[in-house]
């Protein structure tokens, strides 16, 4: 299974890295939602995970991105954050993220989240 | 764990990096730049370090970061005006998250009331700001309670979850569902509207995570199907009627199965009393019960034969991405557990070709440890040497002998050369790391000394090695501090004096061949020349009757333990100023040259070798020793016979060149070498020195360019005056390196004395 992550966080990006990679999937990286898209646009993933406050292309433009293209409906979005607020995680969800996942996360957490998502 | 170990040195990295921008995009901001841009990635900066230190626990850390980025959020969006006392709170903010970070690194306790302050004020801030705008807004309470570092599953309050009335089963598609009597059974009405598939959200993996909880029937509604006629591909006509028969279940855990899809969906959750029950059936009885028409797998095949509900089933299979999962079935936890993961995977590998040539698609940087370049640095120095010796050991009669041999030289060369610009590309960096810190420090001081300042930056993208560039800000910082402090002077005066009340430092960088050049220039009063002079005087820095060009005057201030501060302040003027420069400069290969002006100003010019490694060299021979001389300071080479030799009045030997009088420095005597070689075959080697000065050498021969890596004689045995280091040459024999800035500058005590 691939994962596409996307954080400007190399903290983040290493760690989702590593746990992902521990849990058998295979992990691809992008450090913005610009870069994000230009992955998907090579590379088929099974899901991908975003964070939200990004530079060039925040987490919010990035889904509404993917979404658009119509390539991607069925392409579970996990959005990233640490908001505790309402707020971000409405606007990703309404711009077409599937779940989210709260920074910081926990490695089994993660894991089942996506499980939650993929088939 | 070394992983953990792993994670926090490249979060301490990244901090940094954080940091660093934090102080550009504030400096910006304070010269008025206040940009949504600049505030979101002021907003992003303190947020990535807020959520990095969150996954390692380091709560004071992730506190007081989290208090600044509300306070920040609330900036960005406009609730809060970035007026100059909150963009001061905001600059000690970033003071303050650095010491977080750093107790976090360093594993120290900063104490529970640090930063409490500032924290007080963020909160009144942020809490008066928010009262300010629209009420009711969710981020208007204590919000550094909110945070949590362990992981939340933020519940969903689902409408109708625990208070939805009882529903009893009306419709008569219902097929009642077992029941345990002394488990919780629930039933679950499930009616997903057409958002939930667009944002990719599946109904089995719903089902298929409620049957982790429990035994599940699952019970397709089909009955929304219209005819033909209005029939729509991606409608939504499929609904669900599922009962859950669980011990633990609760209206929580059956709600978290339903989180991501809140909203998305019509959906009552309801919890069965046992009156309104029916007889449980049979676990064979249960297998019978369920069996809708949906249950088997539409293939292809099997279409013609469909009825119109599977029908529909078909035209959601063919198109699942937009319309409906796959048909629902009973699922039990046994067998849903341990299919999917491994099965999914197994699938991907096989459908996809040749995984790893793609692995790491998206990745255009690498980080690599600076240990392992400098590997690659010292091992391409070495390669360098190797091929200068192998080019020397080619004599004429082997060129003539073998001439594919020669080709393969000097191919070698070529490439030798290519791999160490290469690597050296590697290791530069722009000046602008070390820039950016600097426009703070000038707003420190202007403050501190109450004068008006601004800051010029220019070349900011020159690049030059890392090592140079860590090497560079202690000098900086000494340089900029003795001009906002010694030079520019107070904006009463120079009003008096016609100038600007503002005073200008200006930072640039350049690059200038095989150096760079940062000069610091101030508009301010110049030295006082007469007054270095005394003071001087007074600290027998030099002798009482000594003569003085400008130029020796205006270096004085590099002297140790020279200061010509009236009072000493904390700023500078405590004597340990300009003399650290010239050390930390000479250190790194590099030369300070100053130039003042009276009434004008000041300007430092650090000269700066591009790289610390390898060094573009002439080699000579004075007596039995070889000796190189860098190549960037040779002007040219004359042969002794034809040089034109006079004296100076003092008697000192001079040498004419095209109507100059050039200082001659025999280096077979000032290094106290005899030298066996008549005059007539010596050599003169033109060099230039700081500030244009030139200085005539003298060696017994020359034999030829080359590159050498430097070594550092201070580390490897003690400084030299005279001698900028040494290097091992291809022959293995060791060379001085001729420090042409040292041997120009006359000792100041022995002429005094």
């Amino acid at each position: 299974m691939r994962v596409l992550t996307v954080d400007d966080s190399r903290t983040i990006l290493a760690m989702l890295h590593h746990t992902l990679s521990n849990a058998g999937f295979e992990v691809l990286q992008a450090e913005d939602g610009q870069k994000g898209l230009d992955v998907l646009a090579t590379e088929n993933v099974d899901v991908v995970i975003t964070d939200i406050n990004m530079p060039v292309m925040d987490g919010i433009e990035f889904i509404k991105h993917v979404r658009a293209s119509g390539e991607h409906n069925s392409l579970p979005i996990l959005i990233l954050t640490t908001e505790t607020s309402q707020d971000k995680r409405d606007q990703g969800r309404a711009a077409g993220g599937t779940g989210w996942i709260v920074k910081p996360f926990d490695p089994e957490k993660l894991i089942s989240v996506i499980h939650r998502v993929v088939h | 764990m070394s992983d953990l170990d792993d994670f926090k040195a490249t979060y301490f990295d990244e901090c940094s990096e954080l940091l660093t921008e934090l102080e550009e995009q504030f400096a910006a901001i304070e010269a008025g730049e206040r940009t949504p841009d600049r505030l979101n990635a002021v907003f992003r900066a303190i947020h990535s370090i807020k959520g990095g230190g969150g996954a390692f626990g380091f709560s004071e850390l992730v506190a007081f970061a989290h208090a600044y980025e509300t306070l920040l959020d609330h900036v960005r969006d406009g609730r809060i005006e970035l007026s100059d006392p909150v963009a001061v709170l905001c600059i000690r903010a970033n003071d303050l998250v650095a010491d977080f970070v750093n107790s976090a690194k360093t594993g120290t306790k900063l104490g529970a009331a640090y930063g409490a302050e500032e924290r007080a004020q963020f909160d009144a801030l942020s809490n008066g700001g928010a009262h300010g705008a629209a009420a009711g807004d969710d981020e208007n309470g204590p919000i550094v309670e909110e945070f949590d570092i362990d992981f939340v599953p933020v519940m969903v309050n689902l409408d109708g979850a625990a208070a939805a009335p009882v529903v009893p089963p009306a419709d008569d598609s219902f097929v009642s569902a077992p029941l345990a009597v002394e488990k919780g059974h629930w039933e679950i009405r499930f009616a997903p509207h057409s958002e939930l598939y667009a944002r990719a959200n599946d109904p089995l993996l719903l089902f298929r995570e409620l049957a982790n909880l429990g035994e599940l029937t699952v019970e397709a509604k089909l009955n929304e199907i219209p005819p033909l006629a209005d029939f729509e591909p991606f409608g939504i006509y499929c609904t669900w009627e599922l009962t859950l028969v669980s011990p633990t279940a609760t209206a929580e855990s059956i709600g978290e199965v339903f989180e991501f899809v809140e909203g998305n969906c019509d959906l009552s959750i309801a919890q069965l009393s046992s009156k309104n029950s029916k007889a449980e059936p049979s676990l064979a009885d249960l297998a019978q019960i369920v069996t809708p028409p949906s249950a088997a797998p539409v293939t292809d095949a099997e279409v013609e034969s469909l009825s119109f509900a599977e029908l529909a089933e078909t035209v959601k299979a063919e198109a699942p991405k937009r319309a409906a999962p796959p048909p629902p079935k009973l699922v039990k936890s046994a067998e849903i557990d341990p299919a999917p993961p491994s099965l999914a995977a197994e699938e991907l590998d096989d459908r996809r070709a040749g995984p790893d040539d793609r692995r790491g698609a998206g990745v255009q940087s690498i980080r690599v440890d600076l240990d392992k370049v400098d590997r690659v640095v010292n091992m391409v120095g070495e390669l360098v040497i190797t091929q200068s010796m192998l080019t020397q050991q080619m004599d004429d009669t082997l060129r003539a002998q073998y001439q594919e041999l020669v080709r393969g030289l000097e191919v070698l060369a070529q490439t030798t050369r290519g791999l160490q610009d290469a690597v050296m590309a590697i290791r530069a960096q722009p000046v602008k790391s070390v820039f950016s810190r600097m426009p703070r420090l000038v707003r420190e001081l202007a403050q501190k000394t109450g004068k008006k300042i601004k800051l010029e930056t220019i070349g900011e993208a020159t690049e030059i090695d890392k090592t140079v560039i860590e090497q560079l800000s202690d000098p900086l910082t000494h340089m900029i501090r003795n001009s906002a402090d010694h030079g520019i002077e107070t904006p009463e005066k120079r009003r008096a004096l016609g100038k600007p009340e503002m005073g200008t430092i200006r930072l640039s960088a350049e690059q200038a061949g095989g150096n760079i050049l940062i000069a610091v220039e101030d508009d301010g009063g110049g030295i006082n020349r007469d007054r270095v002079v005394q003071v001087a005087r007074d600290r027998m820095v030099i002798g009482p009757d000594q003569q003085l060009t400008e130029e020796q005057i205006d270096n004085l201030i590099f002297a140790p333990g020279f200061s010509t501060a009236e009072a000493v302040s904390d700023i500078s003027g405590r004597g340990v100023g300009m003399d650290v420069v010239l050390s930390n400069i000479k250190k790194i290969g590099g030369s300070v040259h100053v130039k003042s002006r009276t009434g004008l100003g000041t300007r430092m010019t650090l000269r700066l070798p591009l790289t610390l490694a390898v060094l573009d060299v002439m080699l000579v021979k004075v007596g039995p020793s070889p000796y190189v001389i860098p190549l960037s300071s040779i002007v040219e080479t004359i042969q002794c016979s034809r040089a034109d030799f006079g004296r100076a009045p003092s008697g000192a030997k001079v040498l004419r060149v095209r109507g100059e009088y050039v200082q001659v420095v025999d280096l077979a005597e000032r290094f106290e070498l005899g030298s066996g070689a008549d005059l007539a075959n010596r050599f003169v080697v033109l060099c230039e020195a700081e500030g244009g000065v030139k200085i005539a050498l003298i060696v017994d021969d020359i034999i030829g360019q080359q590159q050498v890596v430097i070594k550092s004689l201070e580390e490897n045995f003690e400084s030299i005056e005279g001698i900028a280091g040494g290097t091992i040459l291809g022959d293995g024999n060791v060379a001085l390196i001729v420090d042409v800035q040292g041997l120009k500058a006359p000792k100041l005590h022995k002429n005094a004395a």
